[in-house]
């Protein structure tokens, strides 16, 4: 019964644990074979700096860690000519790269930065939420790795999982709500 | 034929040399920047994560901006029964052709994938304006390459048949190319119906403007026709009200862009107006393309030929920049920031393009003038059987 429950794969993010060590830029990059060989956009997911917040001398910095949202309503699986982009049957997006013809409009609908054309595959590239590792009950590998518990990984439609429990307890906000993509990633606030 | 004729027509006059050299360099160039493509792949360009469209998607915009407005001027006399325009239907839909060829050759070379077209037969997402766009150029094209063919064969009763076709799959096409840029939410520089109803009038005047530089060299050396004549000077007619509409729209634009300074669209509005691409936006865009020959065609009322060319030549620099202006500008302003490649100060990302992009860009304007001249020796386009 549970096995055939749709899942609703979402990431909850404390950012206030974040402290930069970029732990899970390394293990995507390990996890997806991504070599960057220098090249500074291959990265699927990426830690923004939100700056110094406060007065002195209670200052603090906050890094705001952030990927591919996964969104329930994606911009990039529209504008595929080709159906590359796609969902997958648990509603994550996904891209067929046999099918990708580089035309690059998905990088552009993106309004959250997370597609880039990768120098190794030819094609487009971004966060698959590791599902790979999902498909056989693991964690996606920057959740697994952050030493600070950071992200939080789990089915929203499960109300026993610990996302569900964290949104039912917090406060929470998503990036960019305005521009209607219902994303799956949820920042504690 | 050797390499001194085409058709038997000799290749002997000083324009003709010239011609044919002008082609010759810019098709080399043009190769030297294909066979970097073919070694380094997409690497050769300076496109990248936050700017992925470039001077080559620009090229082919401008490209196929211009197969569109001259489809729309050849359908004048056909569609919309103007007479003058009859006499000139053979050569401008030739040039059509041409122009969309390039067009596509360009973006062949900008495609990371071309030959995954396939899929868009295969598995085609009816919800994508860039699946309808590509769609609408084939009918597009298909419908000029045959309207030309009856040209040819003189079965002018059905030209009137396909040039329509033509004429509604060009007007359709062109708009759902300036959806691709309106339906991007994540971009608000482009989103919104302006791009997709400006770039039609875009085209037209671009049209325009390449009818009459063909018709100008055409009767170079020659006395021109009274009826040609006469189609020259009503195309600088219609040039001048597109040219006046364009440059209303642009005020609006420019206006309705920085009364409300909504982030992302103000900026990059602002990056045109007063920052690293004002050069571009009010010499070349705005003087260059657009009030220039405004006021030169209006001055003469398009009837001095020489004056018409002048206008021509300044407005089709102007729309060649006025696309890669649209195109860039509205990935500049990064979606985030903390962007690895935005400016410390500006928080701007950059773009210039590579030695290999200008070199294709090159090579598809050495293109267009090397089918142009083999297609006016192999075909007769004179007006001989307009007259039906």
């Amino acid at each position: 019964m549970t096995e055939n429950r749709k899942k609703r794969w979402v990431m909850v993010i404390d950012s206030r644990k974040c402290f930069d060590c970029k732990a899970c830029d390394v293990a995507c990059k390990r996890e997806n074979g991504i070599e960057a060989k220098g090249n500074r956009d291959v990265y699927r997911n990426w830690i923004t700096s939100r700056g110094i917040e406060g007065t002195f001398p209670n200052l603090k910095q906050r890094f705001e860690p952030s990927q591919c949202q996964q969104c329930a309503n994606p911009p990039c699986v529209r504008v595929c000519p080709t159906r590359a982009s796609h969902l997958d049957r648990d509603g994550l997006v996904q891209i067929d790269g046999r099918r990708c013809i580089v035309c690059g409009v998905c990088i552009l609908s993106c309004p959250y930065d997370a597609r880039f054309k990768s120098p190794q595959t030819k094609v487009i590239d971004k966060c698959t939420f590791c599902n790979h590792r999902i498909a056989v009950g693991k964690q996606p590998a920057c959740v697994d790795t952050c030493p600070t518990k950071v992200r939080v990984f789990g089915d929203l439609n499960d109300p026993e999982s610990e996302v569900s429990r964290l949104l039912a307890r917090h406060h929470y906000f998503v990036l960019k709500p305005k521009s209607g993509t219902q994303p799956s990633l949820f920042y504690l606030s | 034929m050797n390499f001194l004729t085409i058709n038997g027509k000799m290749i002997n006059s000083r324009g003709d040399r010239i011609w044919v050299i002008t082609t010759g360099l810019f098709c080399l160039i043009g190769l030297i920047g294909l066979t970097n493509f073919l070694i380094q792949g997409h690497d050769a360009y300076n496109v990248h994560r936050q700017v992925p469209w470039g001077l080559l998607i620009s090229t082919y915009i401008f490209f196929g901006l211009s197969s569109t407005g001259l489809c729309l001027v050849a359908s004048l006399s056909r569609v919309f029964g103007l007479e003058p325009f009859e006499v000139i239907g053979k050569r401008v839909i030739v040039m059509a052709i041409i122009t969309l060829v390039a067009a596509f050759v360009v973006i062949g070379l900008e495609l990371g994938q071309p030959l995954r077209m396939i899929y868009n037969i295969i598995s085609p997402n009816l919800a994508a304006p860039l699946w309808w766009m590509g769609t609408l150029y084939g009918l597009y094209l298909t419908a000029i390459v045959v309207a030309f063919i009856l040209m040819t064969k003189g079965l002018h009763r059905y030209v009137g048949y396909a040039i329509l076709v033509g004429f509604v799959s060009g007007i359709v096409k062109h708009s759902t190319l300036g959806s691709v840029f309106g339906l991007l939410d994540a971009r608000l520089w482009w989103q919104g119906p302006f791009i997709p109803i400006s770039t039609i009038v875009a085209a037209a005047a671009g049209g325009c403007a390449i009818v009459i530089l063909l018709l100008a060299h055409r009767y170079y050396r020659e006395k021109m026709p009274r009826d040609v004549d006469q189609a020259v000077r009503t195309t600088g007619r219609i040039f001048t009200i597109l040219l006046g509409i364009l440059l209303f729209a642009e005020f609006w634009k420019v206006m309705t862009t920085i009364y409300g300074g909504i982030p992302g669209k103000h900026d990059a509005m602002m990056i045109l107006l007063n920052g690293p691409m004002a050069l571009h936006y009010w010499f070349f865009a705005v003087f260059l393309g657009l009030l220039l020959p405004f006021i030169l065609l209006l001055a003469t009322g398009g009837k001095r030929l020489e004056i018409s060319v002048v206008a021509a030549i300044s407005s089709l620099i102007g729309l060649f920049f006025m696309r890669y202006n649209m195109v860039v500008v509205g990935q500049l302003v990064p979606l985030r920031p903390d962007v690895d490649r935005a400016h410390p100060i500006t928080g701007l990302v950059s773009y210039n393009p590579s030695a290999t992009e200008f070199a294709i860009v090159i090579g598809g304007f050495g293109l267009c003038l090397a089918l142009y001249f083999v297609a006016s020796r192999v075909f007769n386009l004179d007006a001989e059987a307009a007259r039906h």
